[in-house]
Formats: structure tokens, C-alpha cells, sequence
């Protein structure tokens, strides 16, 4: 089996020039996680997270306390917002580098890949590297252990 | 002594300088090549052999630096740092002058007995921490944490390593410290908290937006080893009235801190390979080497030719002559590192006794001067250096720009105070 089988055809994607604001709309619009940044040949050339948006409104202690337990209430950084400046940046100077699986990737090989790279999902492309589809760790998962009860 | 011996130690002490003041390779390497490189010249042109290097170390200088990093080392994971500020955030209510006298005091006395650098590193981030809940700007706590625990380590043999430089070179014992230089120290700490409080008054008027959510923070829950930092407090107390007792005791403080290490290892019995992997070597070899390459010096007669030009200038009063250490011996503190200036000036201020000279108050100059110089400019101290790249990973960076408009002015009152509190008090001497 390979991940053609198991991947979301519809997917949502962005090119660079969104921005920020725009993007966050649309993750919470579709409720998904990641969206793949395209460029015009509909090849992905980055990627934007949800976690990647959520780190903007995170508190700066977050990084430098490594067990967080003792604070019982954030107070402030409850309610600040990121600021307006910001949220009008193109995704472009968020984005992270992409990693990709080819649609005839075995499923092993993608789930190996999306546990060592810490992915929640893994965008799908073409033999051309165009962008096809989109794969969660629950949609390789399911797919793998959907075998066991053919087995013998 | 050939002159020839005297400008090539010259140049390899002054190269070496040169390359670790211009921050391209690092400091220890550059020591390590550098008194190795004084010892090759020195054999060559038979000035320095290997058991003079040896015996150019100041093993009571490493010693005391290494027993108390053990310390500090035990003491670090146990949470007492994040502890004690957090108890500092609970007791100033949200309040940010308070917190801010607060947050620099407990900075200050951790600092007069452990090191600098390792208390800015623990309470820094609990510092960005409480800022960020209450909805303050951090960068007032953090600039003023670093520069009073520059200025407040400044008053004790183990406050600061060019404090036991000095103390080991001179023989100045814990007491001496804590006649001669902790008033001076206190006063000029006043006056330092009251400028900071002064030039960061429009931070500090800000009113918190939410000072409730301090109250819920739990001091206990950052403890995570009370018991092991109950035994290690109680190791640290005994080595600190140890440090009182240790001139009429005749022990070098080395033995005690180390002494305190053995005990704190025996009783806590931690990870061995943990807590010698946060021992800073880096630190005590760059000592180490630096001893080396000064030693070096004295021995192709370079120092005693510094010393004569010194002493045929004598004709300036002895007071006149430490006010001008303080601030010039500041001022190079300001821009370099103050641990290399400290070892090549205490030979000078050696060779100068050995000429008849009362060089008591001297010492005291050097002590002042490259205790407080370091606050003047973002790369003066280690603290300062440890909260700027801190503060670069936050949203609010603390710049070099930031730190001349507000740490030196703090650098040239303090020098300001202590220089007319040591001209006060020299004066008959």
C-alpha cells in the first residue's frame, strides 16, 4: 500500500503572499492543522503550521522555564494578541522549510518519516512534485493497522 | 634580563590579549596557546622553565572558584534560584517597585557569595516569567539584576573571581573584605538602585494589568529537591562562617570552599558526572593560563619594568593614585574582560610594595574599579552579556544602546561615590 491510497484529496493549500491573519482563518475555517504553501506551478515550497501561528501569541517565559506547572494563572499574557502589524505580515516570512512524501511512499516509510520529523502531516505530491493531497498521522496509522486483519 | 626576553613576553602576553579582546577565537584557546607559547620562548631564551609555570599558578585562586562551582552546581537543579524569586514576586504583591528592589536584592546577596553569572542565568528567566504574567516590561528587572549583582559581588573575597584574585595575591582575608570594601560596596549599591530606579521610572510607574496572578504562583512548587537544598544551604552557611573564621584559623579559603564541596558531595551523593559537567572549566583553565603567561612576564623582568616607570611617577599622592586606578582600571573593565586586567595588575601593584610603597589602599582601588567598570556597556560583565542574549530571544530585546543610556551612568556614579568614600577613607594613610 502506499500513501496515494490513504491521503486527503481535498486539500487546502496557500501561496505565499497570504497573510498571517488570512492564514489563521483559514485553518480555523476548515479546523486543520497545516496548510502547505504552493508556489505558481502548484509546487509546495513551504509549509505553515498551526503551532508555528500559535508560537506568535505564546509568552517568551514558555521557552526558558522548563516546567511551567507552578504558574497557576498566565495573568497578562492571557489576553494579549498578537499585534495588528504582525498578523499583516505575508506567510512568506513565517513559513517553515517542507517535507513531503511521494505518492507512491510506502505507508511505513511516511509513518517513519512524520515520527523522526515530528509532522502531524505530511503533504503529498505528484512524480512532477506538484502538490496532490495531504496524509495525518491518523490516516497513515489507519491504514497500516487497517492490514492486521488480513493478515495469513 | 636581556631586553630581548622582555619584548618577546611582551608580545606574546599583549598578542594573546589582543585576540581574546577581539572575541574572534575563544578565550580559553587563546590562553592555552598563549602560555604554552610563553613557556616554548621562555625555555629558548632560558627566562622561564616548566616548574616556574607551575609554581605561577594561584591554586588558591582555582581552588576556591572550583569548590564553589561545585556548590552552585548541587544547589542549581534543587529550584532554590526560581524559589527565591518566586517568593520575591508573592511578596512585592504585583507591585513593580517593589519587585524591582526586590528582584535586585536577592540578586545582590546571592551574588556576594555565589557566582555572578550562574545566579543572573537561573533568575532571569523566572524574572521574564513574573514580568510577563503581570504584563510588565521585563528589560528594567533584568538590566537591574545584572548590574546590582556586579556591583554587590564587588564586596566579597568570593563575590567576584577578580575579588579572589586580588584576596589570594595580596592575602586580604574574608574580614578584611568585609571592612575595606562591603561599606563602600553598600553605599555604592544604594546609589546604583536608587539611579536605576530613576532611569527606568516610566517602566516602572506602568501599572501591572494583572498583579493578582503573581499571588497564585507556589514558591514550594518550584522547590522540586527541598531536602537536597536544605543540606547544601546548610553546607553554603557553614562555609560562609568558615570564611570569617579562616584567617585566625590560618586556612586558605580554597580549603574551605573545597572542604564545603567534599561534605555537600558527601551528604547530597549526587550524579558525580552531572555536577562536574557544570564545573566551569573553561574558566578555571583560562585562569589557569593566564597565570602561566603572566608569570611569564615577571620572570623576563617585564612587570619590574613596568613597576619602575611607576614608582619614578610617585611624585602624585597615594590617594590621588587609587582614585585614578578605580576609574582607569574601570574604564578598561567597561569595554574588556576584567579577569586578564586583574592578573597583570596585580603583579604591578606587587612590584610597587616591594619598592616601599603602601599599596594596602591599592588593592582596594582594583577591587572597586573592576567590580563596578563591568556595568558601563552591554559586554563589560558576564551577567550582562548572559541577560542581553537572553533578552534577544524575548519580544523585547535589551540593546547595546539600551545599556550605555542606563548602565553607565549607574558605572560612573558608583565609581563617582566609591572614589570620594576611598579618598575619605585613605586620606591618613
Amino acid at each position: 500500500m502506499d500513501i496515494k491510497s490513504c491521503m486527503k484529496r481535498n486539500v487546502f493549500y496557500i501561496n505565499p503572499k497570504t497573510t498571517i491573519h488570512e492564514a489563521a482563518e483559514i485553518l480555523v475555517k476548515h479546523h486543520i492543522g497545516l496548510l502547505p504553501v504552493v508556489d505558481n506551478e502548484g509546487i509546495p515550497i513551504g509549509v505553515i503550521g498551526m503551532r508555528d501561528l500559535l508560537k506568535l501569541e505564546l509568552p517568551d517565559f514558555v521557552n526558558f522555564v522548563a516546567d511551567v506547572d507552578f504558574v497557576h494563572d498566565f495573568g497578562a499574557v492571557e489576553d494579549t494578541r498578537p499585534p495588528a502589524k504582525t498578523l499583516q505580515k505575508t506567510i512568506k516570512s513565517l513559513m517553515r522549510p517542507v517535507i513531503t512524501a511521494e505518492e507512491d511512499c510506502g505507508l511505513l516509510r511516511a509513518y517513519a518519516l512524520m515520527l523522526q520529523q515530528n509532522l502531524h502531516d505530511i503533504p503529498v505530491v505528484s512524480k512532477e512534485g506538484k502538490l496532490i493531497g495531504i496524509a495525518s498521522r491518523v490516516d497513515v496509522g489507519s491504514a497500516i493497522l487497517s492490514a492486521w486483519g488480513k493478515a495469513e | 634580563m636581556s631586553p630581548f626576553a622582555i619584548v618577546l613576553s611582551t608580545i606574546v602576553f599583549f598578542g594573546s590579549l589582543a585576540l581574546i579582546f577581539s572575541e574572534k577565537v575563544n578565550r580559553s584557546i587563546v590562553a592555552i596557546a598563549g602560555s604554552m607559547l610563553m613557556i616554548i620562548v621562555g625555555k629558548i631564551l632560558g627566562f622561564y622553565t616548566e616548574e616556574a609555570a607551575i609554581e605561577a599558578i594561584d591554586f588558591n585562586t582555582l581552588g576556591l572558584l572550583m569548590g564553589m562551582m561545585i556548590l552552585v552546581a548541587m544547589l542549581e537543579p534543587t529550584g532554590f534560584f526560581e524559589y527565591l524569586a518566586v517568593l520575591a514576586a508573592r511578596t512585592s504583591k504585583g507591585k513593580p517597585i517593589r519587585l524591582f528592589v526586590l528582584l535586585g536584592g536577592i540578586t545582590t546577596v546571592l551574588s556576594m557569595f555565589l557566582d555572578n553569572v550562574t545566579t543572573v542565568v537561573l533568575i532571569a528567566p523566572v524574572t521574564i516569567l513574573i514580568s510577563e504574567i503581570l504584563g510588565v516590561s521585563a528589560l528594567p528587572y533584568l538590566v537591574a539584576e545584572a548590574i546590582l549583582s556586579n556591583t554587590g559581588g564587588a564586596a566579597t573575597l568570593v563575590g567576584d573571581p577578580p575579588n579572589v584574585l586580588i584576596g589570594s595575591a595580596a592575602g586580604l582575608s574574608f574580614n578584611d573584605f568585609l571592612v575595606h570594601a562591603l561599606p563602600i560596596v553598600l553605599v555604592s549599591w544604594a546609589g546604583a538602585l536608587f539611579l536605576l530606579q530613576y532611569l527606568f521610572k516610566k517602566e516602572l510607574a506602568k501599572r501591572p494589568r494583572r498583579s493578582k496572578a503573581v499571588m497564585k504562583l507556589n514558591p514550594a512548587e518550584t522547590l522540586n529537591q527541598p531536602q537536597t537544598a536544605r543540606k547544601i544551604l546548610i553546607v553554603l552557611g557553614g562555609a560562609i562562617l568558615f570564611f570569617f573564621l579562616h584567617n585566625s584559623l590560618h586556612i586558605e579559603p580554597s580549603l574551605v570552599a573545597l572542604a564545603a564541596a567534599a561534605v555537600a558531595l558527601l551528604w547530597v551523593q549526587p550524579d558525580i558526572q552531572e555536577i562536574l559537567k557544570k564545573v566551569e572549566w573553561s574558566v578555571l583553565v583560562f585562569f589557569g593560563a593566564l597565570f602561566i603567561m603572566v608569570g611569564g612576564l615577571e620572570h623576563s623582568g617585564a612587570l619590574s619594568l613596568v613597576v619602575g616607570l611607576f614608582s619614578k611617577s610617585s611624585g602624585i599622592s597615594p590617594v590621588l593614585f587609587g582614585v585614578l586606578i578605580i576609574w582607569i582600571v574601570a574604564a578598561l573593565s567597561a569595554v574588556v574582560d576584567n579577569v586578564p586586567i586583574t592578573i597583570a595588575l596585580i603583579p604591578i601593584v606587587k612590584g610597587l610594595g616591594e619598592t616601599g610603597m603602601d599599596v594596602g589602599p591599592l588593592w582596594w582601588a582594583l577591587v572597586l574599579g573592576a567590580g563596578f567598570g563591568g556595568n558601563g556597556t552591554i559586554i563589560g560583565a558576564t551577567a550582562n552579556i548572559i541577560v542581553a542574549s537572553l533578552s534577544e530571544k524575548t519580544r523585547e530585546p535589551i540593546t547595546s544602546a539600551v545599556w550605555v543610556k542606563r548602565g553607565l551612568p549607574v558605572m560612573l556614579l558608583t565609581c563617582a561615590i566609591a572614589s570620594i568614600l576611598y579618598a575619605l577613607l585613605y586620606r591618613w594613610l
